[in-house]
């Protein structure tokens, strides 16, 4: 019973990482119509400047996350203005972007490479290991914060996206923009902060899952997939049904574990991917956006 | 007579290599209703998007009171009164009214009177009070024009466009719908009004174009617009 809490515990927790990285890119896909393969990136990037800042200034992993939230942010934003900006978007321009962003990936792996060895690393604070009772049994204060996180993020994004002018604004982009340009909107300033607040969120899943599991340059590879799988099973921009399928993509991989073998675990994101692709063969293209 | 408010001076408008406004001008005075009329593909709705900046001229000069327009980028126009209610509505379909109608407000401008004017918009159309919620892609044609309208009602425009407000809707709904544009005309909007419907569009209009690819072909006040000859040959099937 504990066991099966644990895990339970497990796949709530891993949902809020999945969810956190599948907003990312859904935002940026729903409203540019541009998929950021450069988000794997910069997950594995948000984990080594996290790593970074507690290993040489001392700084608590928690106390960090302000910092690659500000600094993934300005990564997405000058990614978009000096980059993105300039690339066929939609259907049409698919290939190109998605070459693009895809070389970014590898420039920031080879950089990480090059800056901190192929290592795996890991964020170990003194508490990390801190275990306080919760629902009759033992769970880290670490991952109690991951899961306090992971809820408050898609609470946040739907009040931005909902309550305030600029979320209103980037979710008409999403829609129509030429519209928002005739009411007075700055479709490339909602473009930029789109780009910049979607590669926020793979910085933060960075960060968060770097406190949990070890990473090393070639990690986020699989964060993109199963990105994918969430986005596509979830649809574009509804905060709800990215937590839903958030949550039944961990639940499956969590309880996976009781009964395959574990080299076959890794692989039930892909097979999620193909039955979701089979169920849904529109996937990411043929959604609905934002409403 | 009164100022000028929109002068449009001799504009050259294309899409790629192929021109489609040629050194088109005319004047909209303050408080005036103008209607812009012409057969398909004369360049009606060019001309609105020239103005609205969505597609600068590439020669010639748009003023509003005597400024040039063009320096200023499409998203700024709103906040100088200018607002449009583009061909086929374009509403944001996965929004609810409400938000239609409060990013109508966006402007920096018209963000403070935001409330008032979502107040007077509501009242002015009590079918989208009751729908406020409902998302603006489920209303019927005439209720997304009205939308539309309201939308560009929430920034307080001096000048009002409107393309082409009665296409698809039933002959009841378009009355309701003119009716509603003279309204907004006798509270003291100025307007410039693009129709194919030309017998209603010279009813509530103080005078009226007729654009033929690209150039302004005739110019009157509605009654000499709606007895000439040509016109009524021409468009009215007289
Ligand atoms: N995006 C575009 N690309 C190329 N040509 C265009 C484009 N939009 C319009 N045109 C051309 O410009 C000319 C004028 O079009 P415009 O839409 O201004 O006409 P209109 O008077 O509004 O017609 P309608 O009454 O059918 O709305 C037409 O010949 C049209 O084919
Ligand atoms: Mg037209």
């Amino acid at each position: 019973m504990a066991r099966l809490l644990d895990l339970a515990i497990s796949a709530v927790l891993l949902a809020g990482l999945y969810a956190t990285m599948a907003y990312g890119l859904g935002l940026v896909y729903g409203v540019l119509r541009v998929v950021n393969l450069a988000h794997g990136g910069v997950i594995m990037a948000g984990a080594y400047l996290g790593w970074v800042l507690h290993g040489r200034l001392r700084l608590d992993p928690y106390l960090s996350i302000p910092l690659v939230l500000v600094a993934t942010y300005a990564f997405g934003a000058l990614l978009y203005r000096g980059l993105v900006r300039h690339l066929p978007r939609g259907a049409a321009g698919g290939p190109a972007s998605l070459l693009l962003l895809f070389g970014v990936w590898l420039v920031l792996r080879n950089a990480a490479y090059l800056l901190f060895t192929g290592d795996d690393q890991a964020i170990r604070t003194s508490y990390s290991t801190h275990a306080v009772p919760f629902l009759g049994t033992w769970v880290s204060v670490n991952r109690l914060a991951v899961l306090g996180i992971a809820l408050v993020i898609p609470v946040a994004l739907h009040l931005l996206l909902h309550r305030t002018y600029l979320g209103k604004a980037i979710r008409a982009a999403a829609q129509n923009a030429e519209s928002c340009t005739l009411v007075g909107v700055d479709v490339e300033r909602v473009y930029t902060v789109t780009f910049g607040l979607g590669t926020a969120l793979a910085g933060l899943a960075g960060v968060l899952s770097a406190t949990l599991f070890a990473f090393n340059p070639a990690s986020g590879a699989g964060e993109l997939l199963k990105s994918f799988v969430v986005v596509v099973l979830g649809g574009l921009g509804s905060v709800v049904g990215t937590a839903v399928a958030a949550l039944i993509l961990a639940t499956v991989e969590v309880f996976a574990i009781l009964v395959l073998p574990s080299y076959l675990t890794a692989a039930v994101g892909f097979v999620m991917l193909v039955i979701v692709l089979v169920v849904r063969p529109g996937g990411l293209f043929g959604q609905r956006v934002l409403g | 007579m009164s100022a000028p408010l929109l002068e449009l001076d001799g504009i050259d408008v294309f899409y790629g290599d192929v021109q489609v406004l040629h050194g088109l001008s005319f004047t909209v005075r303050e408080g005036e209703i103008v209607t812009l009329l012409g057969s398909n593909g004369a360049g009606k709705t060019t001309t609105l998007r020239a103005i609205s900046g969505l597609r600068p001229p590439r020669r010639g000069d748009i003023r509003l009171r005597g400024e040039s327009l063009l320096h200023l980028p499409a998203a700024a126009r709103s906040d100088r009164g200018i607002a449009v209610v583009p061909e086929g509505r374009e509403l944001w379909g996965q929004l609810t009214v409400r938000e239609n109608l409060e990013l109508g407000a966006y402007g920096r401008r018209s963000r403070g009177a935001a409330r008032r004017n979502l107040a007077r918009v509501l009242e002015l159309f009590p079918r989208l009070a009751e729908r406020s919620r409902q998302l603006a892609g489920s209303l019927s044609g005439g209720e997304q024009q009205m939308c539309a309208i309201g939308r560009a009602l929430m920034s307080e425009p001096r000048l009002l466009m409107l393309d082409e407000p009665s296409l698809g809707l039933a002959p009841v709904v378009v009355d309701q719908v003119m009716e509603v544009v003279a309204g907004l005309h006798r509270g003291g909007v100025t307007i410039l009004l693009v129709e194919q419907n030309l017998r209603k569009a010279l009813e509530i209009a103080d005078r009226g174009l007729v654009v033929e690819t690209g150039r302004v072909r005739l110019e009157g006040t509605a009654a000499e617009l709606a007895a000439d000859p040509r016109i009524r040959a021409a468009y009215l099937g007289l």
